[in-house]
C-alpha cells in the first residue's frame, strides 16, 4: 500500500511540475493545484506509521494514546491527526484555487492574454 | 482574571472587525473608525502586556485552546519575541491604514478594502502567536489570501500583469510548507514548537542522532520561510509586487510580509531545526550566513541602480532583510536580540518611507526621480519626516537603525567578520541611495510640473490622514531610537528565550516536561561559545 501511495505521489508531482513548466497561465495554475494534491497524498502516506518519541507513551498515534484500548491492536488504528491536517489543507487549497481562477479570468479580460511571455513583456514596458 | 486569556484578543479583534467590515462595507466612515480602533487596541494591548511581562517570572503567557493539554491541542504563546512584533506590526498597520484614507478613494474602499486589511492583520497576529507549525501554515495562508486581494486591489492592467507571479510563487511555497509540516509530523510525531524543541534538545542531551532526513526537512522549510522573507536566491518576486500595489498597501506589505517570513525562521530555527550540534545546524548556519551577505549587498546594489522612489524602497527591503538574516546566522542570544530590534525598527521605518513616497507622488504626480524636485520648499514637514525615516534606515547614531546594526555587526565581528564588513559596506550604500532620493526630490530645483488630467487634482485637506499616518510612524521610529534601552531589554529577553529553549518548553508543556533532562544545558553550541567569549572579554 505504501508503495502504491509513493508511486501515486511521484506521478502527481511529476505531472504537476511538467504542467508548471508551460507558458500558459492556465496550465501553470493546474500544475499548482496538482502540486497541492501531491502534498496531501504524501501526508497520507506518512500517516500510516505514527511515531512518538516519548518512551513513556506507547508507540502509536498521539491523539489516541489518551483513550488507548489495549484490546485493539495498534496496527489497526490510523492516526487521525494527519487527516485533520489534510482536511485543513484541502479547504485552504480550495479557497486559493477559487481566487487564482478568478484572478486569471480578470487578467485575461484586462490584458487579453494568459501567456506568461506576453505578460512579462508588458510588465517591463510599463 | 487570568492574564494569559487576553492574548486571544490579538486574534479575535481583527477577525471580528474583518467580519463586521464585510457586513458594513458601504459605511466607509464607520469602518474607518472601527478599523483604526481595532488596530490601535491590539497595539495598546501588546505594549501593555510587554510592560507587564517585564517583571514576570518567565515572560511567557500561554493559552491552550479548549484546555486541551499542550502537544495535542493548539497552543497560543505570547513571549517577548511575539509581543514586540505584535506591537510593532499593529502600529505599522495603523499608520498605513490611516494613510490609506487619502490614497484609496472612498468608492474603492467600499469594495472590501477594510475587511482585507483586518484579515491581513488577523493572519499576521496569528502567525506571531501560534505555538505550532501547522497553525503557522494556516496563518500564512490567511495572511497571503488577504495580501493577494490587497495586491490586486483596484485591478489595473499593470497590477494584473504582475499579480500572478506573487500568487503562484506563494502557492508553491505553501505547498512545500504543507509537505514540510507533514514530514515533521511523520518524523517526530508532533507539530508543537515546544514539543519539537524538547525532541531536539532530548536528542542532543542524550547524544542520539536526529531522524534521517531532518536536515533535508530543515532546508525545505528554510526555503519556504526564505521565500516569504525574500532572502537571497528567493527575492525576485518582491520588487515587482511592491511596485504595482497601491502605495499605502505597499507600505503595509513592506513592513509586514517579509518580516513574518523572518519571524518564522527566528521562531523555528534557533530552537528547533538548527538547534544544538545536529547535522542540520552545520548545513543551515553557513547557508544563512552566505545568503545574508548576498541579500544585504545585492539588495542595496539594486536600490542604488534604480531611479524611481518606489522601486528603490522596494528593493531596499531586500537589503534590510539581509541584516536580519545576518543576526539569525550568528544564532547567539545577543545577535537574535539585535535581529529582533532591527526587525521592528525596519517595519516602522520602511513603512514610513513608503507613506512619505505616497505623499511625494501626490505632490509631483510621479515617483520618477528625474521628474520630481523642489519639495523641500513646497513641503518642509514632509521633508523632515522623510529625512528622519531615511536616516533611521541608514542607521545614523541617535536614530533607531543604528542600534539594530550596532548590535548585529558587533556580535558578528568575532565569528563572521566578513559578514560584518558586508554589513558596513551595505550601510554606506544605503546612505547613498537615500541621499539620491533626498537630493533629487527635495533639494533639486522644481522640475516641470506633471500635467494632471482635469478633475483629478485632489480636494484640499484630503492628505491630512496621510500626514497623520506618516507622523505616527516617524514618532514610533524616534521612540525606538531615543528609547532603545527599554526596547532592547525586552529584545534581549527574547534572544535569551530563543537561544535557551528551556523557558519556552516549560511554559508551554508544563514545568515537569524537562525533568528527565534535569540540569542539562539546553543552549546551542553557538550560544555557548558566545557566552564563553563574553566571559573572557569583560
Amino acid at each position: 500500500m505504501t508503495l502504491i501511495l509513493a508511486i501515486c505521489v511521484a506521478v502527481t508531482f511529476a505531472v504537476s511540475i511538467y504542467l508548471m513548466t508551460a507558458r500558459e497561465l492556465k496550465s501553470i495554475a493546474m500544475g499548482v493545484f496538482l502540486l497541492g494534491h501531491a502534498a496531501n497524498l504524501s501526508i497520507i502516506a506518512m500517516s500510516r506509521t505514527p511515531v512518538r518519541h516519548e518512551p513513556q507513551l506507547l508507540k502509536g498515534p498521539p491523539i489516541l494514546n489518551a483513550s488507548f484500548n489495549p484490546a485493539q491492536p495498534m496496527s489497526q488504528i490510523v492516526d487521525p491527526l494527519p487527516q485533520a491536517l489534510i482536511l485543513t489543507a484541502i479547504v485552504i487549497g480550495f479557497a486559493v484555487m477559487a481566487f487564482l481562477l478568478s484572478l486569471l479570468v480578470i487578467t485575461s479580460r484586462k490584458t487579453g492574454t494568459l501567456s506568461v511571455e506576453v505578460l512579462a513583456r508588458e510588465g517591463v514596458e510599463e | 482574571m487570568n492574564l494569559s486569556n487576553l492574548i486571544i484578543l490579538f486574534i479575535v479583534i481583527p477577525m471580528g472587525t474583518g467580519v463586521l467590515g464585510v457586513l458594513f462595507k458601504y459605511q466607509v466612515g464607520l469602518m474607518r473608525v472601527l478599523g483604526s480602533l481595532s488596530l490601535a487596541s491590539t497595539a495598546l494591548l501588546a505594549v501593555g502586556l510587554l510592560i507587564h511581562l517585564r517583571s514576570h517570572e518567565t515572560g511567557i503567557l500561554v493559552t491552550q485552546m479548549g484546555a486541551w493539554p499542550a502537544p495535542y491541542g493548539i497552543s497560543v504563546v505570547f513571549d517577548s519575541l511575539s509581543g514586540l512584533l505584535l506591537a510593532a506590526s499593529s502600529l505599522v498597520a495603523l499608520g498605513c491604514y490611516v494613510h490609506s484614507f487619502s490614497t484609496v478613494s472612498a468608492a474603492a474602499q467600499a469594495r472590501y478594502f477594510h475587511p482585507m486589511v483586518q484579515l491581513l492583520m488577523f493572519g499576521v497576529n496569528l502567525a506571531f502567536l501560534t505555538g505550532d507549525l501547522f497553525n503557522l501554515f494556516v496563518s500564512f495562508e490567511i495572511m497571503l489570501m488577504a495580501s493577494y486581494c490587497l495586491l490586486t486591489f483596484g485591478g489595473t492592467r499593470l497590477q494584473m500583469t504582475q499579480a500572478y507571479k506573487y500568487v503562484l510563487l506563494n502557492l508553491v511555497g505553501s505547498t512545500i510548507f504543507v509537505i514540510g509540516a507533514g514530514l515533521v509530523y511523520g518524523m517526530t510525531g508532533t507539530l508543537n514548537f515546544a514539543d519539537l524543541a524538547r525532541f531536539v534538545a532530548e536528542r542532543q542531551a542524550l547524544g542520539e542522532d536526529l531522524p534521517t532526513g531532518f536536515t533535508a526537512l530543515s532546508i525545505a522549510l528554510l526555503l519556504v520561510f526564505g521565500l516569504k522573507g525574500a532572502i537571497f536566491p528567493l527575492w525576485f518576486w518582491l520588487p515587482d509586487t511592491y511596485y504595482t500595489a497601491n502605495v499605502s498597501i505597499a507600505g503595509l506589505f513592506a513592513g509586514m510580509l517579509t518580516k513574518v517570513g523572518i519571524y518564522a525562521i527566528a521562531r523555528t530555527f534557533p530552537m528547533i531545526f538548527a538547534h544544538g550540534g545536529s547535522e542540520a545546524t552545520k548545513v543551515v548556519m553557513p547557508i544563512l550566513a552566505i545568503s545574508a551577505a548576498f541579500t544585504m549587498f545585492l539588495g542595496v546594489l539594486g536600490a542604488v541602480s534604480h531611479h524611481n522612489i518606489r522601486r528603490i524602497l522596494a528593493v531596499h527591503v531586500i537589503s534590510q532583510v539581509g541584516y536580519m538574516v545576518f543576526g539569525l546566522a550568528l544564532m547567539t542570544q545577543i545577535a537574535l536580540a539585535g535581529c529582533l530590534f532591527y526587525m521592528i525598527q525596519h517595519m516602522v521605518v520602511k513603512s514610513c518611507l513608503f507613506l512619505c513616497c505616497g505623499i511625494i507622488e501626490r505632490h509631483t504626480g510621479t515617483d520618477d526621480l528625474d521628474r520630481s524636485g523642489g519639495l523641500l520648499r513646497r513641503d518642509w514637514y514632509l521633508a523632515l519626516v522623510f529625512f528622519i525615516a531615511a536616516m533611521s534606515l541608514v542607521g545614523l547614531p541617535p536614530l533607531s537603525g543604528f542600534f539594530g546594526k550596532l548590535v548585529i555587526i558587533r556580535e558578528g565581528w568575532d565569528t563572521r567578520w566578513w559578514l560584518s564588513i558586508f554589513g558596513l559596506l551595505t550601510g554606506a550604500l544605503t546612505l547613498l541611495s537615500m541621499l539620491k532620493i533626498w537630493s533629487y526630490c527635495f533639494w533639486s530645483p522644481q522640475a516641470a510640473a506633471v500635467e494632471r488630467p482635469a478633475g483629478e487634482s485632489p480636494p484640499p485637506g484630503s492628505m491630512r490622514p496621510a500626514y497623520a499616518g506618516a507622523t505616527l510612524l516617524v514618532l514610533v521610529a524616534l521612540f525606538l531610537g531615543f528609547g532603545a534601552q527599554p526596547v532592547y531589554e525586552i529584545a534581549f529577553r527574547a534572544g535569551e528565550q530563543l537561544a535557551d529553549p528551556r523557558d519556552y518548553i516549560t511554559a508551554v508543556l508544563g514545568p515537569e516536561s524537562l525533568d528527565h533532562l534535569a540540569g542539562r544545558d539546553l543552549r546551542s553550541p553557538a550560544e555557548l561559545a558566545a557566552a564563553a567569549r563574553r566571559e573572557a572579554t569583560p
